[in-house]
């Protein structure tokens, strides 16, 4: 591994000092994503703003045995953006142009650090949008979202991130700049790429699918006694034909948060909230479904159906959902939010074993979910501070996504395994499968260097480094 | 009182204030963003860092708060960014500029050189004080006199109650029409001006972390405004800052509140009004420190004839920031350059705002570019509503 020093006049020689971050300050920043359990401090952080940039710096990086991690806005849920064997950040919040909008063929060109958000906005008064919706939309970039095959309330009816490139730019780990498209003949490597969280090449710049905005949108938000309630209504919106855009459930923690966050109230005695949208282009239509819906609810024993009916209104009601984890800053100093899937019949009994986890370790846990998919996000709240509350928070965070695969789920949804989930990976699929995947990085990751020791780890360093963060605190 | 821990642990890291921050828009860089700069200030605190290594960051932040209303877990970043200023100590340069701009006579004297130097640019021996880059912002010039015409009891309505008026420390050297056009709207409101003045009230420094220069200030506001009397502010930073005192911050109102609140709106809606287009800026601590957005933009509504053309990302900070523009010339220069285009894009002749720093910035823009544009204070242009144009 070359000095410091080398590293940086290195970098400084290929985009200029004032794209190379190498202040023990700045580096510092770059030590953690949104999930800051696990934490590593880069030795270089470079802002290339071209293709050409980013590939003389992956050659580098070869040439010298360096280890590479790109980075987008550092909202990832699972460590994914850190750099776990300190080499060189890529970072791509300089590469954040739109560089195309074709609204005839609803498709839109930008670079990796365009913030998802700012896609959706750039088309709108052309009645279009982006439809990955995560909740960190206004800030996240496509360059993650494509990393993480991020999803979002949405998802349900629009599909997550893979439905919606159509071809996309990457400098691979071999320092060749690709373009890739999707649904031509041949393999797919559009959807080997999508998901693949930064491990088979550093994504420049994609061709992104636009979506018509639909013309009615119906949203409510419907207060229950119980959560098996709400779940029974999940199960019957669903078996009734109806394709909410999206069905999102919030428990009584998340509604503690809420409140002291922006004062927002719910009727006495509500323990569960569910968020459904439906649209459509005939409105008639859209509110033929949401009686449904509405129904369903009453019929479930539904405290009350509040029903938005301007934007405003919705906005109202969908910050319930969108920013309820974060509301959670109010009530705990660190919070950690899980990403686990399971078959939606079994959510009550799912929600009871992670409270009753959560009781075990002495730990607070809220709940906020696609409910519609069955995709938990069980968000722990605890202080991080306390080593033994880490120590607690990984052993509760583990068995819960042990129980999602239990049950015929998933270890995640849309957050990605990065390196909080390689070793509940392991237990989720057979040696087989194993195998394929890791040949498949090996294929296309040779040495390991791009986005080490994330996913499935092949360097020699990554044992090393996880035996270092796991259970320490500071 | 909070610790530094206690503020920045509500950080969960959600990243919501990203794209809220201009530096890190500017950038791309983490390390210039609100959590990353939580985060340096909460490993610095726990003693993982050094302060020092915390400096250049923390130094570039323009304390704009556009964070705070991003942030979904309510961290108080203003108060934390205060308390982190004060931990790593005001440099020297800092506390100059802080004194040549909270003294009046000082500042009078400042100006007064400046009038004698040819360029309009600051003389580097001063702008070194500050900062190794080249300077940028220019010796700040003072408003001539508006010549409006005495007010006429008999046009008035009857005075019903006394207001306390900040006249503050930049504003009343350099802005003097701002502070006129404000006693003319109280008055036309039926409110007179006690003759209270505590001086400055401490917002520069609290800003630049000079937290025990700030409080003793801050306590003269509160002896001198006393007997429960309404505090009426103009400067968009001075208010934020006396709003966060316990002690009389429910009596303090922004101009902009007070008149709303008072029925101005019915006043201009008689009055003769001003045929003119016009674009509104939101200063930072109006728009992110007190929520004050909607009150301006109603009053300004409220004038018979104008035209208001909105302004694109309005609350993005134009790079004044207190002394900003002395300390980070560069940085501070490009943000006021993205200022200046969205504010020609809107075709606009007048461009209004509420605050005294944003004000000298903007107007040296302005004179940079041949004075085709003016820049006013919403006093200023509700004035103008009843007494006419003043140039």
């Amino acid at each position: 591994m070359p000095t410091r020093d080398a590293l940086v006049d290195a970098m400084e020689r290929l985009v200029g000092a004032d794209a190379v971050l190498s202040q023990p300050g700045a580096l510092k920043a770059y030590d953690c994503d949104a999930y800051s359990l696990d934490r590593a401090t880069p030795r270089v952080v470079v802002l290339p703003s071209s293709r050409e940039q980013v590939r003389d710096i992956v050659r580098w990086c070869l040439d010298a045995d360096v280890p590479f991690t790109p980075r987008g806005a550092g909202t990832g849920l699972s460590g994914g953006a850190m750099d776990a064997l300190g080499g060189v950040i890529l970072s791509s919040k300089r590469l954040n142009r739109i560089l195309d909008i074709d609204v005839p063929n609803r498709r839109l060109w930008a670079q990796a650090g365009a913030v998802n958000l700012h896609l959706t906005q750039a088309v709108e008064a052309d009645r279009l949008h982006f439809a990955p919706d995560p909740s960190s939309q206004s800030v996240c970039t496509l360059g993650g979202n494509i990393a993480e095959n991020s999803g979002g309330p949405h998802t349900l009816k629009y599909g997550v991130t893979a439905q919606h490139i159509l071809a996309l730019t990457l400098v691979d780990p071999d320092g060749e700049i690709i373009t890739l498209e999707a649904g031509g003949p041949g393999f797919d490597f559009v959807s080997l790429v999508v998901g693949s969280e930064g491990t088979l090449g550093i994504v420049t710049d994609a061709w992104v699918r636009l979506t018509p905005t639909p013309e009615a949108v119906r949203t409510a938000l419907i207060a229950f006694p119980t959560v098996a309630g709400a779940s029974q209504a999940v199960a019957a919106i669903i078996a009734s034909g109806v394709i909410p855009a999206a069905l999102e459930m919030m428990d009584r923690q998340i509604l503690a948060a809420l409140r002291a966050a922006f004062g927002l109230d719910y009727p006495e005695g509500t323990d569960a909230l569910l968020l459904v949208e439906c649209d459509g282009c005939d409105a008639d239509e859209v509110d033929a479904e949401m009686a449904v819906a509405a129904s369903i609810a009453n019929d479930q024993g539904a405290l009350q159906v509040q029903i938005a009916h301007t934007r405003a209104e919705r906005a109202a009601l969908w910050t319930a959902r969108k920013k309820g984890i974060g509301a959670m800053g109010w009530i705990a100093p660190t919070i950690i939010t899980h990403d686990g899937v399971i078959p939606r019949s079994k959510l009550p009994e799912m929600l009871e074993f992670v409270a009753t986890v959560a009781e075990e370790h002495g730990l607070m846990v809220a709940n906020l979910f696609h409910a519609g998919d069955g995709n938990l996000h069980p968000c722990i709240a605890f202080d991080d501070r306390d080593p033994a509350q880490v120590e607690a928070v990984i052993e509760a965070g583990e068995k819960i996504l042990r129980r999602c695969i239990e049950l015929g789920g998933s270890v995640s949804g849309e957050h990605g395994i990065g390196v909080e989930k390689i070793d509940l990976l392991q237990e989720m699929f057979t040696a087989d499968d194993l195998r394929l995947q890791a040949d498949a990085k090996r294929i296309f990751n040779k040495g390991g260097l791009c986005n080490a020791c994330k996913v499935l780890p092949n360097q020699k360093g990554c044992l090393e480094h996880r035996r270092r963060w796991r259970g320490v605190a500071t | 009182m909070k610790s530094i821990d206690d503020l920045a642990s509500a950080c969960i890291r959600c990243g919501f204030c990203l794209e809220a921050c201009p530096t890190y828009r500017l950038t791309g860089e983490e390390s210039e963003s609100p959590r990353g700069r939580i985060y340096l200030i909460r490993n610095a605190d726990a003693g993982r860092i050094s302060w020092l290594d915390t400096r250049p960051h923390l130094d570039r932040c323009l304390g704009c708060r556009a964070c705070e209303p991003a942030c979904p877990s309510g961290v108080q970043y203003g108060a934390l960014l205060e308390m982190a200023r004060e931990r790593l100590g005001t440099p020297p340069g800092e506390r100059m500029g802080l004194a040549a701009l909270t003294r009046p006579a000082l500042l009078k004297t400042a100006v007064a050189l400046g009038e004698l130097i040819s360029t309009d640019k600051m003389p580097s021996s001063v702008s070194l004080l500050f900062s190794e880059e080249p300077p940028t912002a220019a010796v700040p010039k003072v408003q001539a006199p508006a010549e409006w015409p005495p007010l006429l009891e008999r046009d008035l309505p009857p005075i019903r109650g006394e207001v306390h008026l900040l006249l503050g420390c930049a504003m009343r050297v350099l802005f003097p029409r701002v502070h006129e056009a404000t006693r003319r709207l109280l008055r036309r409101v039926g409110f007179r001006v006690t003759a209270s003045d505590p001086g400055c009230c401490g917002a520069l420094h609290a800003h630049a972390g000079a937290l025990g220069d700030a409080h003793e200030r801050v306590a003269r506001v509160g002896t001198e405004f006393d007997g429960g009397l309404p505090i009426v502010v103009n400067s968009a930073g001075c208010g934020s800052w006396l709003k966060e005192q316990p002690e009389f911050a429910d009596r303090v109102c922004d101009l902009s509140e007070f008149l709303l609140r008072e029925g101005l709106v019915e006043a201009l809606a008689a009055g003769p009004g001003l045929p003119i287009t016009a674009t509104y800026h939101d200063a930072c601590h109006l728009a992110h420190g007190q929520g004050i957005r909607a009150e301006p933009r109603e009053l300004l509504a409220a004038i018979p004839g104008a035209t208001w053309v909105p302004l694109a990302d309005s609350d993005t900070c134009c790079g004044s920031a207190g002394i900003y523009n002395l300390t980070q010339p560069t940085l501070a220069r490009r943000l006021l350059d993205r200022k200046w285009k969205a504010v020609e894009a809107t075709g606009s002749r007048i461009v209004v705002l509420g605050n005294p720093g944003c004000h000298a910035w903007l107007a040296q823009a302005a004179r940079e570019r041949g004075d085709r544009i003016t820049v006013v204070h919403t006093a200023e242009m509700l004035e103008a509503s009843f007494s006419g144009w003043f140039e």
